[in-house]
C-alpha cells in the first residue's frame, strides 16, 4: 500500500514537469520571454544597488523601471494561451507589488538593512513568477553581470 | 638720350628676371618640402545599439584602427523601459573607478573628466545620439553607459 502511494505521488510528479516542460516547448517566443525575464533580473539587481549606494531618491524611479519591464514581459507571452496567461498575470503582480513595497518604504523611512530584506522578499515573488518558465529561459537572479570578452566577474 | 635710358631699363629689367629664377627656385625647394601632401585620416563608423530593452549593448565589442577619425552613432532601441542610456569610453585602467563614480552621482558624465576618451550624450529609449574622436593608440579600451556601469559594458579594440 505504502508502496503505492509513493508509486502515485511519482507518478503525479512526473506528470506536473511533463506538463510543465510541454508548456515550456511549446512558448511562441522563447528567445524574447528569455530577455524579458532577464530584464526583470538586470532591474531588480539595479534596486539592490541604489540600496547599497544608499540613493533612496532613486528607488521609486527602478520601481518604475520595474513595471515596464512587467509590461515587457507581457509583451513577450501575449500570444499564449489564457491560461498560462492568467498564472504569468498572477505571480507578475505579486512580484510587482512586492517591488512597491521596496518603493514604498524608501520613501516613507529609508534604512538600508530593512530594504534588504524586504528587497530579498520581492526576489522570492519574482522567483516564484519563474518558476512559471523553462528552467533554461530563467536566469539566475545572483548571477554576476556577463563581461565582454571574459567570465562574468566575481 | 632716349636710347640710353631705354637701354638702362631694358638691362635693370633683364637683371630682374635673372634674380627672379633663382629666388622663386629657393622657394619652390622650401615650399615643396613644406607642403608634402598629409595624410588623409581615416574614417570609420561604428554603430552601437542596446539589447532591445536589456541593460546590454549589441555588439559588445567593436574594432577600428589608431588614428581613425571614428563616428560613433548610438542606438537606444529600448521600447518599454523609460532608463536612459550612453555610450562611454575609457582607459582600461579606469573603468572601476568610473564606475563607483557613476553610481553615486545618477551616471552623470562631467564634461572636463581625464578618464573619459569619448562619451555620448544620454538617449531615451528609440532615440540615437552620436560622437565623434580619434582613436586612441592601439589597446583594448572598455566603454559603457554611465547610468548602467556595472551590466553595460563592452570593449573598443584599436588596432595598429
Amino acid at each position: 500500500m505504502r508502496r503505492l502511494r509513493i508509486a502515485a505521488i511519482l507518478a503525479v510528479v512526473a506528470l506536473a514537469s511533463l506538463l510543465a516542460s510541454n508548456v515550456a516547448a511549446q512558448l511562441k517566443s522563447p528567445d524574447d520571454v528569455k530577455k524579458g525575464l532577464t530584464l526583470l533580473v538586470q532591474i531588480s539587481n539595479d534596486f539592490k544597488r541604489q540600496i547599497t549606494a544608499k540613493n533612496f531618491a532613486r528607488i521609486p524611479h527602478e520601481y518604475q523601471e520595474y513595471t515596464e519591464g512587467a509590461e515587457a514581459l507581457r509583451a513577450t507571452i501575449k500570444d499564449e494561451p489564457a491560461d498560462f496567461k492568467a498564472k504569468v498575470e498572477t505571480r507578475l503582480k505579486a512580484s510587482v507589488a512586492a517591488f512597491q513595497k521596496v518603493s514604498d518604504m524608501s520613501a516613507n523611512a529609508p534604512d538600508a538593512d530593512k530594504l534588504m530584506a524586504e528587497h530579498a522578499k520581492a526576489v522570492t515573488a519574482m522567483n516564484a513568477l519563474f518558476e512559471l518558465f523553462p528552467a533554461d529561459l530563467r536566469p539566475d537572479p545572483n548571477a554576476a553581470p556577463r563581461r565582454p570578452g571574459g567570465p562574468p566577474k566575481n | 638720350m632716349r636710347c640710353r635710358e631705354g637701354f638702362i631699363r631694358r638691362g635693370a629689367t633683364l637683371a630682374r628676371r635673372r634674380l627672379l629664377f633663382p629666388i622663386l627656385a629657393i622657394l619652390f625647394i622650401f615650399l615643396g618640402c613644406g607642403l608634402k601632401p598629409k595624410p588623409v585620416q581615416q574614417v570609420v563608423d561604428l554603430h552601437i545599439a542596446s539589447d532591445g530593452d536589456l541593460i546590454a549593448f549589441t555588439p559588445d565589442t567593436l574594432t577600428c584602427p589608431t588614428g581613425a577619425l571614428v563616428r560613433l552613432t548610438f542606438h537606444h532601441a529600448g521600447r518599454f523601459v523609460s532608463a536612459r542610456h550612453n555610450w562611454v569610453l575609457t582607459y582600461p585602467d579606469q573603468e572601476e573607478s568610473l564606475t563607483k563614480d557613476y553610481l553615486a552621482n545618477d551616471g552623470v558624465v562631467a564634461k572636463d573628466d581625464r578618464r573619459v576618451i569619448a562619451a555620448t550624450p544620454m538617449s531615451d529609449k528609440g532615440g540615437t545620439v552620436m560622437v565623434e574622436f580619434t582613436a586612441p593608440p592601439p589597446g583594448d579600451y572598455p566603454f559603457l553607459c554611465s547610468t548602467h556601469p556595472e551590466d553595460m559594458r563592452g570593449i573598443l579594440h584599436v588596432t595598429k
